[in-house]
């Protein structure tokens, strides 16, 4: 596992399965001094400490741990500690213009219309306002939707469990409503 | 003001002829009356309404961004989202996720429990895990009703007087048909918001940073690997807008800053689960087989 290079090609891409393939894209910089680790685990042996703002090349994902090379060396680092910057180009930008607030409903208010230097163009504010309503489409989407045997037996398929799990007590400014 | 209004609606129920006028007063009732209840702060929607404002709101979306045509597409992200509807605080709700199709990245709750994701987000993401904590942050939105709260907000006062008026002079204008054919005052009511800007405006930091950590919950307590989310937002922290687009990062939280509210609260969760999935290779079956 923290030699990948000398697996059998089998085992390499099990492995790969398993941790996930990082999009190619990704370039961060550790966002404070922290550890590179041999493996994704706080007691795993240190590679090298890295300090703040030091370029890394992320090769993998594991939940709490990323994959990174980092000076030569490979090794694993906290997901937290890492930071990440607007460095790739995009072939939509009208679309990620809104990226800021992706996710975040009602995010394209303020991304007017945008035309992206390769001519694809996204969804603006405008569009939306200005749309007539398409109550076809609207009863299209409510015919994919699932029911709950469905729903369980997709989960169970993948083995996905149910786990109870409380809302934890704030942690930051966010819970205060 | 009120007063005026009724005069305005009554005098264009009048124009419109003598024929239709029960009806147009019935319609006119109806449509007075959504517009006093959303301005009222304390109001207290029913789900049925919920329900009827959301749907108002994605035809008006869908007309905007059509759905995107891959049926399996739509199904396997219908399953993941009502699988993780399934463990929050309102189960019951009619969920329905959609996938629209524009390169525009982003997600959006709408009241009732409708959500739509782009494909330009959808195709940016590298699992399932990634797909449950960008649902999860929509349905979160749901379940905490921020979209009704803000919509009742103070700042909309003005824009909410006029939208029974507006509702009634469109059907009006349509000689007294439902204007869109969405049958409720409440769908009427949501396509209005969506017309009058008030429901693309966005919302408080503090509802996207409590969104973010209920999805987290909502995606671990699924089975999920609750570092779902915190993937997603790595790539957009990355993702570089045209340089046009500045201005949402004053009005939204920068990904960077919700993954520093996420740093302590993410691990908590991690201790609570046990054999968390990413299902990146199902992930890459239902969306790379998009056409």
């Amino acid at each position: 596992m923290m030699a990948p290079m000398r697996l059998r090609p089998l085992a390499a891409l099990l492995l790969l399965a398993a941790l996930g393939i990082a999009r190619a894209e990704d370039q961060g910089f550790t966002n404070r001094a922290t550890e590179l680790k041999e493996k994704g685990a706080a007691d795993a042996a240190t590679v090298a400490t890295l300090p703040e703002n030091t370029p890394v090349k992320v090769l993998a994902r594991g939940g709490a741990w990323t994959q990174v090379e980092a000076g030569g060396h490979t090794g694993w680092v906290r997901v937290f500690h890492l930071r990440f910057q607007g460095a790739v180009e995009s072939s939509s930008g009208s679309g990620l213009a809104s990226l800021g607030s992706a996710l975040g409903f009602g995010s394209s208010s303020n991304s007017q219309a945008k035309l992206a230097s390769t001519g694809i163009r996204g969804l603006t504010t405008e569009d939306v306002k200005n749309a007539n309503p398409d109550p076809e489409a609207l009863a299209l989407m409510q015919s994919f939707r699932a029911d709950r045997p469905a729903a369980e037996r997709f989960a169970k398929e993948a083995k996905l469990a149910a786990a109870h799990v409380d809302v934890p007590a704030a942690t930051g400014k966010g819970d205060s409503r | 003001m009120k007063r005026a209004g009724w005069i305005l609606v009554g005098a264009l129920a009048l124009a419109a002829g003598g024929a239709r006028a029960i009806d147009f007063g019935s319609l006119i009732n109806q449509a007075i009356d959504t517009g006093k209840a959303l301005q009222e702060a304390n109001h207290e929607f029913t789900t049925d309404e919920e329900v009827a404002l959301g749907d108002g709101l994605a035809a008006g979306f869908l007309g905007a961004a059509p759905l995107r045509k891959d049926p399996e597409l739509q199904r396997y992200v219908n399953r993941v989202g009502k699988w993780l509807a399934m463990h929050s605080d309102r189960p019951d709700l009619p969920w329905t996720f959609g996938v629209v199709d524009t390169e525009t990245v982003n997600a959006f709750a709408l009241p009732g429990g409708t959500v739509l994701i782009t494909y330009g987000l959808l195709k940016r993401l590298g699992s399932e895990s990634e797909l449950a904590g960008a649902l999860a942050h929509e349905i979160a939105h749901v379940v905490k009703k921020h979209q009704l709260q803000a919509i009742q907000s103070d700042r909309n006062s003005a824009a909410l007087a006029g939208l029974g008026k507006a509702i009634a002079g469109e059907a009006i204008a349509r000689r007294g048909n439902d204007p869109v054919g969405l049958k409720t005052w409440g769908a009427n009511a949501g396509v209005e918001l969506l017309k009058n800007g008030v429901f693309l405006r966005p919302l408080d930091r503090s509802m996207e940073y409590e969104a973010d950590k209920l999805g987290v919950v909502i995606a671990a307590r699924s089975g999920y690997d609750p570092y779902g989310l915190v993937g997603v937002l790595e790539m957009l922290a990355q993702t570089k807008s045209d340089g046009s687009g500045l201005s949402v990062l004053d009005t939204h939280p920068p990904p960077a800053d919700r993954l520093a509210e996420l740093e302590g609260f993410v691990p908590l969760v991690e201790r609570e689960v046990s054999d968390p999935k990413r299902l990146q290779a199902r992930f890459r079956k239902a969306v790379g087989a998009a056409p």
